[in-house]
């Protein structure tokens, strides 16, 4: 009878007040045990981030078990008039020696439209849009601890301060297609760690105003993600199309920093790119995706053609999820000598387990085999795993 | 005369009590409409708007049966972005999204978090309190919707014009009130008696409304994670 349905108070009617700004917060603190290299952040040659590189010199010493904090990010959105979102991230980098927040992402955007139908307008300090496992929260991969070669040096130095628009039509079969085009500032030295220190897979995530150290022997020199020398905007576009089903979506990509030779330290550098990711099944994830490009500069005997190349698959049930990846990655020395030659492979494992609303729980084991003929010949191959425990706000 | 019947004297009084139970039925089920609209302040309807029966008829009246809704997760949006569900009832979650969203509450009406996964088996909450409940996806952090509890089997949501209708109400006296998310006053001041006794009864709110401050949406490719 209705009069036994239970008494209620008004104050259980009330909404929560929606904040027009919100604060997010990522922490993610790991016991890694790397392999015997230096890390390339501590100008070494090791391929992983430095807590995971050995110690004692450059070159490598003894293995080493760490306890570190891998990421500590704060996330900072806002609505503003006119449907305008703000978003921004900054990253406290405890690992490396940085004493500065590094800038992440600051971004405005305005979207006109739906989801099926719309487009969309976006300025400010942004990442590329190419990496397909960059999706996760404060943009972490999703599948792994650690992003492939291909996404972990997308992540590195393809950075822009500009403006981008987006466009997006589902016909009536239900394809949904995507343009993005965009141009913007600072990427004028891109490319510039390939070629001495060749491809590495690691989670550090550059923000605009990082500094990032060059692994030459003796050279504690460093290369700026953002450095506008030639006033020339890099320009980049990305097509994507999925099916009406969601099941998979291909997507193409150009980037090329237009960079003018001509100008004192401007290296010129393009790449394109093709991914796909699939779900063949509900509860499994594909991804595969290539890269490739060329990078010249009239600084030395840099030039370089690079490659890369990955798949993963990914199980998910529930809370818990198994990837596996595979990586293959290659420089060519385009010029005379030195020669800045890398052929590489690595296969990472990775299980994890999210639980409750903040939590995450993950091991994840890599194997490493890279060859390089560079000044410094030091093999970088070597294997490592974390176990990692993170905590986001 | 011979009465047609002859009963004793006990067994009339028992027919003519269970002659007026009867005729007391009769008046509970003699169901009517309320109907009417919800406007602001300048006499504009609200569509989105729920009126529902907050107090029971004096007269008693039928029990709600278990029901069943679905909150569902399609283009990284909540549909439909307001349910409102009488008290007892089960809500589904699934997932029709290829991404994973985890979806949870804060509110004192309910609190729970479900971690979705497309394809999974659809996993369901009961909200046994009246009252609201937002609810958030901890992924996509623009996605919300709110479920409303009302504590009884009658309500309605206005249409586009800010019409409704509530059909089926037993005759009885009723207290009506009107619930808006952007609501600036207390529902409580929404409140007002109606008496149903079998005419269509006719009802208007008047809502003062904030104004919309929804985080927009992303969309684009940009928005894929």
């Amino acid at each position: 009878m209705l009069c036994a349905i239970p008494s209620v108070s008004w104050g259980q009617y009330d909404v929560e007040e929606k904040w027009p700004v919100w604060v997010r917060g990522l922490v993610d603190v790991r016991i890694a045990r790397g392999g015997r290299a230096s890390s390339w952040t501590d100008q070494g040659m090791g391929i992983g981030k430095s807590r995971y590189g050995g110690t004692g010199s450059l070159l490598g010493g003894e293995r080493s078990t760490r306890l570190v904090v891998s990421q500590l990010s704060m996330e900072l959105g806002a609505t503003l008039p006119w449907g305008i979102s703000a978003r921004a991230q900054l990253n406290a980098e405890t690992d490396i020696d940085v004493d500065r927040p590094l800038l992440i992402e600051a971004i405005l955007r305005k979207e006109w439209g739906g989801v099926a139908n719309g487009w969309g307008l976006q300025s400010g300090v942004m990442n590329n849009p190419f990496s397909l496992e960059h999706v996760g929260p404060a943009w972490t991969p999703q599948y792994t601890l650690t992003p492939s070669a291909l996404n972990t040096w997308l992540w590195e130095e393809v950075y822009v301060v500009g403006l981008e628009g987006e466009w997006w039509r589902t016909t009536l079969s239900g394809l949904r297609f995507g343009l993005l085009g965009g141009a913007g500032f600072g990427p004028d030295q891109m490319a510039r760690l390939l070629p001495p220190r060749g491809w590495v897979l690691s989670d550090y995530q550059s923000g605009v105003n990082s500094d990032l150290p060059l692994a030459l022997r003796g050279n504690t020199d460093s290369v700026s993600v953002f450095d506008e020398r030639d006033y020339r905007p890099a320009l980049y576009t990305r097509l994507s199309v999925s099916d009406s089903r969601h099941r998979g979506e291909l997507s193409l990509g150009y980037f090329d920093n237009l960079g003018d030779q001509d100008t004192f330290g401007v290296w010129s550098t393009r790449f394109g790119t093709v991914g796909a990711v699939l779900h063949p099944l509900a509860n499994v994830d594909l991804l595969a995706q290539y890269l490739g490009g060329s990078a010249q500069s009239r600084a030395g005997n840099f030039d370089i053609l690079f490659h890369a190349f990955y798949v993963l698959l990914s199980v998910h049930y529930h809370g818990h999820r198994l990837s596996a990846r595979y990586d293959n990655f290659r420089t060519d020395d385009t010029d005379g000598p030195p020669s800045y030659r890398e052929n590489g492979t690595a296969f990472t494992v990775a299980y994890l387990f999210e639980f409750g609303l903040s939590h995450r729980v993950a091991f994840e084991y890599m194997f490493l085999d890279s060859h390089r003929t560079m000044p410094v010949s030091f093999d970088p191959s070597d294997g490592g795993w974390q176990l990692s425990y993170r905590f986001r706000y | 005369m011979e009465p047609f019947v002859r009963l004793p004297t006990w067994r009339w009084q028992w027919v003519i009590i269970a002659v007026a139970a009867f005729m007391s039925c009769v008046s509970v089920t003699q169901a009517a409409e309320i109907k009417g609209k919800v406007v602001d302040e300048q006499g504009i309807g609200i569509p989105q708007a729920v009126v529902f029966v907050q107090t029971p008829a004096s007269n008693g009246a039928k029990p709600t049966a278990p029901r069943t809704a679905t909150l569902d997760q399609i283009d990284k949006q909540f549909v439909p972005n307001l349910l409102p569900i009488p008290v007892g009832t089960e809500v589904q979650f699934p997932n029709h999204d290829q991404i994973h969203h985890h979806v949870y509450s804060f509110s004192r009406a309910k609190s729970f978090d479900l971690p979705l996964y497309k394809g999974e088996e659809k996993p369901s909450v009961v909200f046994d309190q009246p009252g609201v409940v937002d609810v958030g996806c901890n992924i996509h952090d623009w996605m919300s919707a709110v479920i409303l509890v009302v504590p009884s089997p009658y309500y309605a949501t206005t249409d586009a014009n800010g019409q409704f209708v509530l059909p089926d109400i037993p005759s009885g006296t009723y207290s009506l009130v009107s619930w808006h998310e952007r609501n600036r006053g207390k529902i409580a001041d929404t409140a007002q008696q109606v008496r149903v006794d079998g005419a269509t009864s006719e009802l208007t709110f008047t809502l003062s409304l904030k104004p919309a401050q929804e985080r927009p949406a992303t969309s684009g490719q940009r928005g894929s994670r």
